[in-house]
C-alpha cells in the first residue's frame, strides 16, 4: 500500500488531502509513523523525529495513529489477495508476498493478476498499492518500490541482473542503514559494485548475511513464499516524553510494557522462553539485557521476576534512559502437544 | 613472616580447593587464597561466599600471620616448579609475596587478609558420620538430574532427607528425578535441607573414593564436611523441595526388562538421528521385541532398531528424550533393569532389576508427547 497509514487518513478525512500529513506523536519526542506523499516532498519520512519532520515542513499536519483502522483495511486487502492465492506471506499490515505460479482463478500472467488486484483494492478500500512482479521474493519486493505510488513493475528472469546492477545497495531490502555505511566503506555503492565481490570477502565482513548478499547482487533469492511464517518474537517499547532517571518513575513506566508484552503472548497462545530487556539511553546508546529460561515461561510472577533481574541488571543508572522495551522470544505455542517434553507435576 | 614448604605439596592441597575460586568472583578479593599461619600449620581457605574450602598443610615456620595471595598466579607457578622445597617471605605491611625457589625468585602481590569474607561458625544442630564412598556415591547417582535453571531454585541442588531408619537423596529439575536411598546412613534426629549443586561437584571431587569417615554437621543455614585435612562449607538452599513422593506413579503395570548396557548402546546411536533440539526418540513395546526409532524432519534423517526384551504389558508407543535417558542409564550400574510404565503421557520409571539391600534406587523420566498420542 502507499503511504499506508497516511493514506487511510487522507481517505477517511477529506480536510486532510493534498497536504502534508504525518502519521505519529507531534511532542517533542514522537517519531513519523508513516508520511503522506505531500509531506515526503519536503523530506519528510517514516521513522523520522517529529521534531525534525516539523523542521522540514513547518506545515506539517500530526494525525494520531488509527491501528484498528488500519488493521481491518489490512483484513479486507488479505481477503482480495486470499481470492487469488492462498500462498499469502504478510510482511506487515500493508504488504505481502504472493505466489501466483498457481493462482485460483487460472489467470495466465502474474502481471495480470497484479493489475485486477491492485484494481479491487482501489474498489473495496479507495486506496491505491504499488505491486512488483517478478520470479522471485527480493526483485518482487525491488519491483513493488520502484514505481510508488500506485505502480506496477514488472522484472523479466532476463532483466533481473542488468537491473540490479543499477540499484544503490543502500535501497535493498535487507540492507540497513549499518551494512549500507559499512559497504560505502568498502566502496560499494552500486549492485554492480556489490556484483564484484567475491563470495569469501563478503562472508569475512558480514557473516552469513556475506553470502545472501552475494547471492541478491545477482538477483538470486530461493526463499518460498511462506504462508505460515512463524512469529519469533512478541514485544512492546514506550519511549519517554523526557529521559528518565528515577527507578521508581522507570518501574511505572516497565510494567505497563511487561504486561502488554504478556497479554499479547496469551492472546496468540505462545510462551517466551526468553525475555529481552532494551534500553536506550538519552544519548541514544543502546542495550539489551536477556535471559532464557530453560522452560517456557507459563507464569506471569516468573516472567515478571525475570523482568526485575534484567532491570536491576542494568543499575545504578549512568545516565537518563530515553527508552524501554521488552520482548518474549524462544516462542513455543502449547496447543501444539507433538514433541512437547512433558513436566512433572510439581 | 616466612615459612617453607615442599612446592607438590602445597600444590596438591590447593589443587584440591582450587574449584571454589570463581574466575570472576563478585568481589575482587576472592580471587585469592587466604594463608593463616600459625607456627606449622598453614591454613589455606578459598570462598566464593556461597561455598568455602579449607585445607591444612604442614610448613617449616614458628611465625604467625596471614595473608590473601592471588591464586591463579600462585597455582601457575607452582605446575611449573618441579618439586622442591620453596620459602615464602611475606612482608606484613605491603603485603607483598616473595617465593624463593632453588634457582628463582618470584613477587606477587597479596591484599590485606582483613578484606577476606569471614568464614560461618559451626553452629551445629545435627552431626552425622558418613564413608566418602557412600556420600560420593549419593552425589554421582543424583547430582546431574538436578536443575540448572536459577528461576526454579529449590530444584538446584540434591535434597538430603536424614530420617531414623534411613536417608534419602533426591534430585530434579521439573523433566526427570533420582531418588536414591541408603538404609545404612541413619540420623536420630530427622530433618530436610538442599544442598547447591555447585557445591556437591567440588565435595564429589575432593573426597576420596574409599570409606573414609566424612564428618557432616549441619546448621540451618549451612552444611560443614569434613574429611582428611580438608573442610567444606556451604550455604543450604533456603526454599521448599517439590513434593515428589506424589509425582511418582504408584500404579504402572506394564514393565519392561531388558539389558541396560545393550539398551544404552541402542539410544546412543538412534538419537544421532533424533531432532538436534527436542533429542525425541520413540519405543515402540510390543510382546518380548522393543523398536526404537528417530527422525530429523529437518534433514529427513531417521534410523530404528530392534532389540529383544523382556516385556509384560498392553502394547505401547511413549516418546523420550533421548539424552535424559542415556544420562540415567549411564548412571546406573546394573546389568539388567526395568522400565515401568503406565500410559505414554505418563511418567517412566527405571530401575535396577535387583537392588543391594543398603541401597534403592530409582530414577523417573517424563515423556516426550508422540503425535500418535493425544
Amino acid at each position: 500500500m502507499d503511504a499506508f497509514y497516511a493514506s487511510v487518513e487522507q481517505r477517511d478525512n477529506p480536510d486532510l488531502r493534498g497536504k502534508p500529513v504525518a502519521v505519529g506523536g507531534s511532542r517533542e519526542r514522537g517519531v513519523v509513523a508513516a508520511a503522506s506523499y505531500e509531506a515526503r516532498q519536503f523530506g519528510v519520512r517514516s521513522a523520522m523525529p517529529s521534531v525534525t519532520a516539523i523542521r522540514k515542513c513547518p506545515q506539517l499536519i500530526f494525525v494520531r495513529p488509527r491501528f484498528d483502522v488500519y488493521k481491518a483495511v489490512s483484513r479486507e486487502i488479505h481477503e482480495i489477495f486470499a481470492e487469488y492465492t492462498p500462498m499469502i506471506e504478510p510482511l506487515s499490515l500493508d504488504e505481502a508476498y504472493l505466489d501466483v505460479t498457481e493462482n485460483l482463478k487460472g489467470i495466465d500472467t502474474a502481471t495480470g493478476i497484479a493489475r485486477e488486484i491492485k484494481e479491487k483494492i482501489r474498489e473495496k478500500t479507495g486506496l491505491t498499492a504499488s505491486a512488483g512482479v517478478s520470479f522471485n521474493k527480493f526483485l518482487a519486493k525491488i519491483a513493488s518500490d520502484y514505481r510508488k505510488p500506485d505502480g506496477l513493475f514488472v522484472i523479466k528472469p532476463s532483466q533481473a541482473e542488468a537491473f540490479v546492477e543499477t540499484l544503490e545497495v543502500k535501497g535493498f531490502h535487507g540492507i540497513g542503514r549499518v551494512t549500507a555505511e559499512k559497504m560505502h566503506k568498502m566502496g560499494i555503492f552500486t549492485g554492480a559494485d556489490l556484483r564484484e565481490q567475491p563470495v569469501e570477502n563478503l562472508v569475512k565482513h558480514f557473516g552469513k548475511a556475506g553470502r545472501w548478499y552475494y547471492q541478491i547482487a545477482r538477483g538470486q533469492d530461493d526463499r518460498p513464499v511462506n504462508p505460515d511464517r512463524i512469529r519469533k518474537s512478541i514485544g512492546a517499547e514506550e519511549t519517554f516524553s523526557t529521559d528518565l532517571e528515577e527507578i521508581e518513575l522507570l518501574l511505572n513506566e516497565l510494567w505497563p510494557i511487561s504486561e502488554e508484552v504478556w497479554r499479547r503472548a496469551e492472546r496468540a497462545h505462545l510462551y517466551g522462553k526468553t525475555v529481552t530487556l532494551k534500553v536506550k539511553f538519552g544519548d541514544f546508546e543502546q542495550i539489551t539485557r536477556s535471559r532464557t529460561s530453560l522452560q517456557p515461561l507459563t507464569e506471569q510472577p516468573v516472567y515478571e521476576r525475570i523482568i526485575r533481574d534484567l532491570f536491576d541488571s542494568i543499575l545504578p543508572l549512568r545516565k537518563g534512559i530515553r527508552l524501554l522495551g521488552i520482548s518474549l522470544s524462544n516462542l513455543d505455542s502449547l496447543d501444539d502437544l507433538e514433541g512437547r517434553q512433558l513436566t512433572l507435576p510439581f | 613472616m616466612k615459612f617453607i614448604v615442599s612446592s607438590s605439596a602445597l600444590l596438591k592441597q590447593l589443587s584440591a580447593i582450587n574449584g571454589v575460586v570463581a574466575s570472576n568472583p563478585i568481589v575482587p578479593i576472592l580471587e585469592n587464597f587466604l594463608f593463616q599461619l600459625e607456627g606449622s600449620v598453614l591454613t589455606v581457605t578459598a570462598s566464593d561466599l556461597q561455598t568455602v574450602m579449607i585445607t591444612e598443610i604442614e610448613v617449616e615456620s614458628s611465625d604467625k600471620g596471614a595473608i590473601a595471595v592471588p591464586a591463579r598466579l600462585l597455582l601457575d607457578t607452582l605446575r611449573g616448579l618441579p618439586e622442591q622445597p620453596i620459602t615464602f617471605k611475606i612482608d606484613a605491611d605491603t603485603f607483598g609475596t616473595e617465593i624463593v625457589s632453588e634457582n628463582g625468585r618470584y613477587k606477587l602481590s597479596g591484599e590485606n587478609p582483613i578484606d577476606f569474607p569471614k568464614v560461618p561458625a559451626v553452629n551445629k544442630t545435627l552431626s552425622i558420620e558418613v564413608a566418602a564412598d557412600v556420600l560420593g556415591k549419593a552425589i554421582s547417582n543424583t547430582s546431574f538430574a538436578a536443575s540448572t535453571d536459577d528461576l526454579r531454585p529449590n530444584m538446584t541442588g540434591m535434597y538430603v532427607q536424614l530420617g531414623e531408619n534411613n536417608t534419602t537423596f533426591v534430585a530434579t529439575d521439573g523433566h526427570r528425578l533420582v531418588r536414591y536411598r541408603r538404609q545404612d546412613l541413619r540420623s536420630a534426629l530427622a530433618t530436610s535441607l538442599i544442598i547447591p549443586r555447585k557445591a556437591l561437584g567440588l565435595l564429589k571431587s575432593s573426597l576420596p573414593s574409599d570409606n573414609t569417615v566424612v564428618k557432616a554437621d549441619f546448621s540451618q543455614s549451612n552444611a560443614f564436611f569434613s574429611f582428611g585435612n580438608i573442610k567444606m562449607i556451604c550455604r543450604l538452599i533456603d526454599e521448599r523441595f517439590p513434593d515428589y513422593e506424589n509425582a511418582i506413579p504408584v500404579n504402572n503395570p506394564n514393565i519392561l526388562t531388558i539389558n541396560r548396557l545393550e539398551l544404552l548402546g541402542s539410544l546412543r546411536r538412534i538419537s544421532i538421528y533424533a531432532n538436534k533440539t527436542t533429542h525425541q526418540i520413540r519405543l515402540r513395546i510390543a510382546k518380548d521385541e522393543l523398536v526404537i526409532s528417530a527422525e530429523d524432519l529437518d534433514y529427513s534423517n531417521e534410523a530404528t532398531e530392534k532389540l529383544n526384551c523382556d516385556y509384560n504389558g498392553e502394547d505401547m508407543e511413549i516418546g523420550f528424550n533421548a539424552k535424559f535417558l542415556i544420562e540415567m542409564l549411564g548412571n546406573l550400574s546394573t546389568n539388567l533393569l526395568q522400565l515401568r510404565l503406565s500410559a505414554p503421557n505418563r511418567a517412566g520409571i527405571l530401575v535396577p532389576n535387583d537392588q543391594d539391600e543398603s541401597e534403592d534406587i530409582l530414577m523417573l523420566v517424563m515423556p516426550v508427547m508422540l503425535n500418535t498420542y493425544a
